[in-house]
């Protein structure tokens, strides 16, 4: 979580901490970042950051923005303060980025292990088996709520499935497997306990040449959070279509007079329980389950 | 502690205008966007009768489709008017939530599409207004728990919030009356010691939207050429633009009249359907339309309480110990309270009643004792727009909050 810290003596400079996910103990960092960020950094902000050393306490990163530097022309400052803005993916992605970087020259990136593990989430990460030709990136999925867990399981599904339409076929095939794919026999096990299963991505050279790098950096790092808002909107959706249902299950059961004169006492006529309690009833929450229980009891037995 | 209280947690005020969002600890919020969901609704005309056989599947995936097909604030506004297969729905209405699909969505939309978010990840503080039903909040609960998994919710008083912004500007109060005048309700709220004294809340039919349609009404009978189907926004910018509160209506006239140029103002737009420009004057209304408030029968016939003799009635029905604390600390907050000067008028004709009480008192006692004066003090600081909004991030960066939040599973 970055947190800003402005002095009104110096207007121009803006002090920014970020502290990073707690890392698994696969994932190795360097000085407390990831392998490549303090490179990622100055490449990516140039003269206007300046990163300072060491960090503010419970920070991982602490950089000092000179507002003075900002290029003069709108667009390119608009940009710059939109990379300020992500400096979660320029630091977190950095590693997937070096990686990526030499597969567009078809070059396996010098100095990394043959499964490099990258955190995305509190002691979670990611795994990438970079290779010459192409690049496997395996994401473990973990969800907290079991309905989730369904959910995101048959997101994924259906996710895979899609890959297969004729219009995608040039994008990075993609596989779901309930099990740990071959690529993590290296991964410690206890990195290979997902409750949603593993998605895998094979990247080609062709999806990270030129500009197409950026926005496969931003995807990749992003997976997690993108299958999340599907699941929690397909939540949403679900909601509302139960909802609706009772509704209409509630109109079907007050239109029939026998439900209401076994739910209730026999004194009140019927007149006067269509009318006037029908708005209590809706919000007493157990009119349903315990009135059509009633009603379900005392059928039988008070047939003539 | 978890991970999620390191973050700063999430601060909703619904309201029935216009929905402030943010994270606690800011001064201002994120997000202002009006309270507002444009519904594809086009499937639900269709006759269900006409659809049979295999085509009940093609309409059963349009209605799918069409469920999630929506947007909300200011995006919604600009589709509801391009294109006729959206429908605008407010799902608050008069300060409660009328409509809970909407709701979700609308909130769904907010977390995910203008915070960017993972709910998972932040403590959630979410505002309701004084008279909601115990039901609603157990409705919001059940939401925020089971559709987004909020590790935490809180609950908060609006006029509570309102009270606790003013925590930073002077000292620690948290008694006083709430003034609370949003732009679909007005509500006067005392609250002792952080408790809403349920029993003496007064809420007044005239609200910051009654204002626009009085502004829009004056400048419609005057013949300005404002295009119709502008003429309530032009009203609403008008409003916010040019309106303040005076001390005098006629003397306020006569200064008008004395001083046209000075005190006439000049709208300019452009014609929405031909892209042509027009202007029109701003007269009266300049100071007419916060009036409503002070004189409300130049509005409605209906009502016709002033404000200020709404909160004298209010503190005067509150228990008598607590009176003269209410009297000295009356909060404003809310966006229509923002007129220049608002403050001064009100305070001005409370303490009249005010005095006037006291002085009767005394001739009725007849000088064997002497009242005490009492003190009235209107509070007006620049943050009254949102001013609940800076409450409850002010209330959610305090570590106190971790201690008092809801987690799953207190709620029922």
């Amino acid at each position: 979580m970055p947190n800003p810290e402005v002095s009104l003596r110096y207007p121009q400079f803006l002090v920014l901490s970020m502290s990073l996910p707690t890392p698994p103990p696969e994932t190795v960092f360097f000085g407390g970042l990831p392998f490549g960020a303090i490179e990622a950094i100055k490449a990516a902000y140039g003269v206007v950051a300046q990163i300072l050393d060491p960090p503010r306490d419970g920070y991982n990163l602490t950089m000092k923005l000179n507002l003075s530097k900002l290029p003069q022309d709108e667009e390119l400052q608009y940009d710059l303060l939109e990379k300020v803005a992500s400096l979660r993916e320029v630091v977190l992605g950095a590693p997937l980025r070096v990686v990526l970087k030499h597969l567009a020259s078809k070059k396996v990136a010098p100095d990394v292990d043959r499964l490099v593990a990258l955190v995305h989430r509190p002691k979670e990460s990611f795994f990438l088996v970079p290779e010459a030709d192409k690049v496997t990136v395996v994401f473990p999925m973990r969800f907290k709520d079991s309905i989730d867990t369904v959910l995101a399981i048959s997101f994924l599904q259906e996710f895979v499935e899609a890959r297969r339409t004729a219009g995608l076929n040039n994008a990075p095939p993609c596989f779901w497997s309930p099990s740990p794919p071959l690529e993590l026999r290296e991964a410690p096990t206890e990195a290979l306990s997902a409750n949603s299963g593993f998605v895998t991505f094979v990247i080609f050279p062709r999806h990270v040449e030129g500009r197409k790098l950026d926005r496969t950096v931003w995807s990749l790092l992003t997976f997690h959070a993108y299958v999340s808002y599907h699941v929690k909107c397909s939540e949403g959706f679900m909601h509302t279509r139960m909802r609706r249902r009772v509704e209409s299950l509630i109109q079907v059961l007050f239109s029939s007079p026998l439900a209401l004169r076994f739910a209730y006492p026999a004194s009140m006529d019927e007149k006067h329980l269509l009318s006037s309690s029908r708005a209590q009833w809706f919000d007493t929450p157990f009119f349903c389950k315990s009135s059509i229980e009633a009603t379900l009891q005392v059928f039988p037995y008070n047939e003539p | 502690m978890d991970a999620a209280a390191s973050r700063p947690a999430v601060v909703i005020d619904n309201g029935t205008g216009f929905s402030k969002m943010g994270f606690a600890g800011n001064v201002e919020p994120c997000f202002i966007i009006p309270t507002v969901v444009a519904v594809n609704e086009s499937f639900l005309n269709q006759p269900r009768g006409s659809v049979k056989g295999s085509n009940w599947l093609a309409q059963h995936s349009a209605g799918v489709m069409a469920d999630l097909d929506f947007y909300i604030g200011e995006e919604a506004v600009v589709r509801s008017r391009s294109s006729s297969s959206y429908n605008l729905s407010y799902p608050i209405q008069h300060g409660q939530v009328e409509n809970w699909d909407a709701m979700e969505r609308f909130w769904q939309q907010c977390i995910f599409n203008y915070l960017r978010c993972d709910p998972e990840d932040h403590y959630f503080l979410l505002t309701e207004s004084p008279l909601t039903p115990p039901e609603n909040r157990e409705y919001t609960g059940e939401i925020m728990f089971e559709t987004f998994n909020v590790p935490g919710l809180y609950i908060a008083v609006q006029p509570v919030l309102a009270l606790a912004a003013g925590y930073t500007t002077s000292k620690c109060e948290m008694t006083g009356v709430v003034v609370d005048v949003g732009d679909g309700a007005t509500h006067v709220v005392p609250v002792a010691d952080g408790y809403v004294i349920g029993s003496s809340i007064k809420s007044i039919p005239i609200a910051g939207r009654d204002v626009t349609n009085f502004v829009q009404q004056l400048m419609r009978e005057r013949g300005e050429h404002v295009p119709p189907e502008d003429s309530f926004e032009v009203a609403r910018k008008v409003k916010e633009m040019f309106c303040y509160t005076c001390s005098d209506i006629v003397k306020e006239y006569n200064k008008h009249d004395k001083e046209p140029s000075k005190y006439i103002k000049q709208w300019r737009g452009i014609k929405p359907k031909t892209g042509a420009p027009y202007s029109c004057d701003v007269g009266y209304e300049r100071f007419l339309g916060p009036e409503i408030f002070f004189n409300p029968e130049i509005y409605s016939s209906d009502f016709t309480t002033p404000l200020p003799s709404v909160i004298d009635k209010c503190i005067q029905s509150a228990p008598i110990d607590t009176r003269r604390a209410l009297y000295k600390n009356i909060v404003l907050s809310g966006g229509s309270t923002m007129f220049k000067d608002f403050h001064r008028r009100l305070q001005r004709d409370l303490k009249k009643i005010v005095d006037a009480r006291v002085l009767a008192s005394d001739a009725r006692l007849d000088g064997e004792a002497k009242t005490q004066p009492v003190e009235v003090n209107v509070v007006s600081h620049p943050i009254q727009r949102f001013a609940v909004w800076f409450g409850g991030s002010v209330l959610a960066s305090t570590p106190e909050f971790y201690a008092v939040k809801l987690e799953l599973g207190t709620s029922s």
